[in-house]
């Protein structure tokens, strides 16, 4: 899984000064920094950063945090994660002041990979899921593609408010409870859009997995469309050295730090 | 310090008595199982510059290792049950030594076996492998012969396993203890004496985490290794009593994360050290420390590594100096 858009960049350490916090989704935050020369037009949609969540010197929580890009400002080399505080570490990152320092490493891991004879690309979003699908809709309208960005929450308010996507990307919601778009889980809303696409990508919780499989199981004409999942999992190097992210496929265990975090679903072993 | 003078020997022998020698060009090594095979890392420091590094814990045969979750982080620790997910010791062969054979840096193996004719088998096969500077045997492994009881908990199991390995290489052969045994003295003395040209200390100590939400453990394995910061002032007893103990050199290990945790590890006696968890943290951090432990050495005008080594002993007390002290306040500013 790699696209040949740009040039690829090795992973660094960088200190990137927060520039902008823009509250989303509820409780959680999409925060804007600044990034090393040269870092906006190369890293790619599934990339993630590991950033140190914690004050310079304390031990504690110890490990780095893993955070998808979830958009890139060209123009202004800078990017953007999405932060949903959850974890100890996201907590401390979502409220540090604009200016603050943070220690971060990557980019890391592969890519989605867009075949080149794709025009329609759906993609499935659910909670911080939301993110990296994000950068892939910018790049994919950058290429002239047709892209339907799918995302369900339990309300209005936890959705991904619509401006941080392109304007060109259809943006198709689901709510639990009817409060915006259609009643119900997005993967419901995914079985009419799959004659359309010519490739899914999907990122989410687990349960959206499951079902989004499922419904892809059940309507898909022999592979097509195939599909391509981001998968999250506690990560500790970032590296591929220390083989504690792994994800069971039908090749073997793939460190989910350098071997994903994209993987073609049909090659993931799933529980 | 006035006048120019020659840049501190940082150099280490880790294998005085063995003709094949392990010489470092400083004492920074990277530990097992953080590693990777080294090329993890090339593509973010100049592993070239490193001391040394240990391999990754290659079995007689290929392992898949545990299911997720295998990492768990705890308060400045972690825990790991990775389960040895490794190619096997053929498979390594094939792969690994062929690149390595073209670094300058000494790369280390690190082997893992529940049986004492495993662990010869390795060494045998690495004895002649190019591009493979010496063994470091982990002994935290369960002795299926002695119903899983972990060799390096006991003295005699250890020193078997020791005594099988050394007859089948004459390659350096590192024995790293266990902090699981009862008698960490006598586990490296009984190594030593059993042919060990060096002692490695600490691996992790078994530990738990509960998630109280699911009510289950964190770890699909149960129980992992602990790690980090958390671990060190154990690492720094051990490395402590262990030298006191023995005449082959030390390499310390267990959360050290910063200069001034490498220089308790020398001044409790440890010739070389070993960098794990905190690698994950702090991917420059073996770098920094090469770099820092030189200034040091340098900056308190001290002509060699040597020189710090062991000195927090009582037998040191007398050499205790007005300049030692500065010595320690620079270390700790």
């Amino acid at each position: 899984m790699q696209s040949a858009a740009g040039a690829t960049m090795r992973p660094r350490e960088f200190l990137a000064e927060l520039l902008a916090i823009e509250p989303v989704m509820g409780d959680s935050a999409i925060l804007t920094f600044t990034a090393p020369e040269g870092f906006a037009k190369a890293v790619g949609a599934g990339q993630f950063l590991d950033s140190l969540c914690r004050p310079e010197s304390a031990h504690d929580p110890l490990l780095r945090r893993p955070y998808s890009i979830c958009s890139v400002d060209r123009a202004r080399n800078t990017f953007t994660i999405l932060v949903r505080p959850y974890g100890r570490g996201s907590a401390w990152l979502i409220n540090q002041p604009v200016g603050t320092l943070i220690d971060t490493l990557g980019p890391l891991g592969n890519r989605f990979e867009v075949q080149p004879k794709t025009n329609r690309l759906l993609l499935v979003a659910g909670g911080v899921g939301a993110a990296p699908l994000v950068l892939l809709a910018e790049e994919a309208v950058r290429r002239g593609q047709s892209v339907a960005y799918m995302m369900g929450a339990q309300n209005a308010e936890g959705l991904l408010p619509a401006h941080v996507l392109p304007e060109e990307v259809e943006y198709v919601v689901a709510t639990d409870d009817g409060s915006a778009g259609a009643k119900g889980f997005v993967t419901d809303l995914v079985g009419e859009y799959l004659r359309w696409a010519d490739q899914v990508f999907a990122c989410g919780p687990e349960p959206m997995f499951r079902s989004l499989r499922r419904v892809v199981l059940a309507n898909r004409i022999g592979n097509a469309p195939p599909v391509q999942v981001s998968l999250e999992r506690t990560m500790a190097c970032g590296l591929g050295a220390c083989l504690g992210c792994v994800v069971e496929t039908k090749h073997g265990m793939r460190t989910s730090c350098v071997q994903g975090p994209v993987y073609d679903m049909d090659e993931v072993i799933w529980s | 310090m006035s006048e120019a003078l020659a840049a501190p020997d940082t150099t280490v022998d880790l294998a005085p008595r063995n003709p094949r020698e392990l010489v470092l060009r400083n004492p920074v090594m990277a530990a097992s199982g953080c590693f990777g095979y080294g090329q993890e890392y090339a593509q973010i420091i100049d592993v070239q510059r490193l001391g040394a590094f240990v391999s990754k814990g290659i079995t007689p045969k290929p392992r898949a290792g545990n299911a997720m979750p295998r990492i768990a982080e705890t308060p400045a620790g972690m825990l790991n049950a990775i389960g040895l997910q490794n190619p096997g010791i053929r498979g390594f062969l094939k792969k690994y030594p062929p690149i390595w054979q073209h670094w300058q840096v000494p790369a280390i193996v690190n082997i893992s076996a529940e049986a004492v004719d495993d662990y010869a088998m390795m060494a045998r096969l690495l004895d002649e492998a190019p591009g493979v500077a010496g063994i470091e045997v982990n002994i935290s492994c369960p002795n299926i012969a002695a119903g899983g009881y972990c060799f390096g908990w006991d003295p005699e199991m250890s020193a078997d396993v020791t005594r099988a390995v050394r007859a089948a290489t004459t390659l350096p052969v590192i024995v790293k203890l266990s902090p699981g045994a009862l008698d960490i003295i006598g586990v490296a003395q009984a190594v030593e004496e059993a042919g060990a040209d060096a002692i490695s200390l600490i691996n992790t100590l078994v530990g738990m985490t509960i998630d109280t939400r699911t009510r289950r453990p964190v770890l699909a394995n149960v129980t992992g290794g602990l790690s980090g910061p958390a671990i060190r002032p154990v690492a720094v007893r051990m490395v402590y009593q262990v030298a006191a103990a023995v005449k082959v050199p030390i390499i310390g290990i267990g959360g050290i994360a910063s200069l001034n945790d490498a220089l308790e590890f020398f001044l409790a006696g440890a010739s070389a050290i070993q960098v794990g968890t905190a690698l994950f943290v702090q991917p420059g951090i073996l770098m920094r420390l090469i770099d820092e432990i030189e200034a040091y050495l340098a900056a308190n005008g001290l002509n060699q590594l040597g020189e710090l080594v062991g000195r927090a002993h009582p037998a040191h007390r007398a050499d205790v100096t007005a300049d030692s002290d500065v010595a320690l306040a620079v270390a700790e500013g």
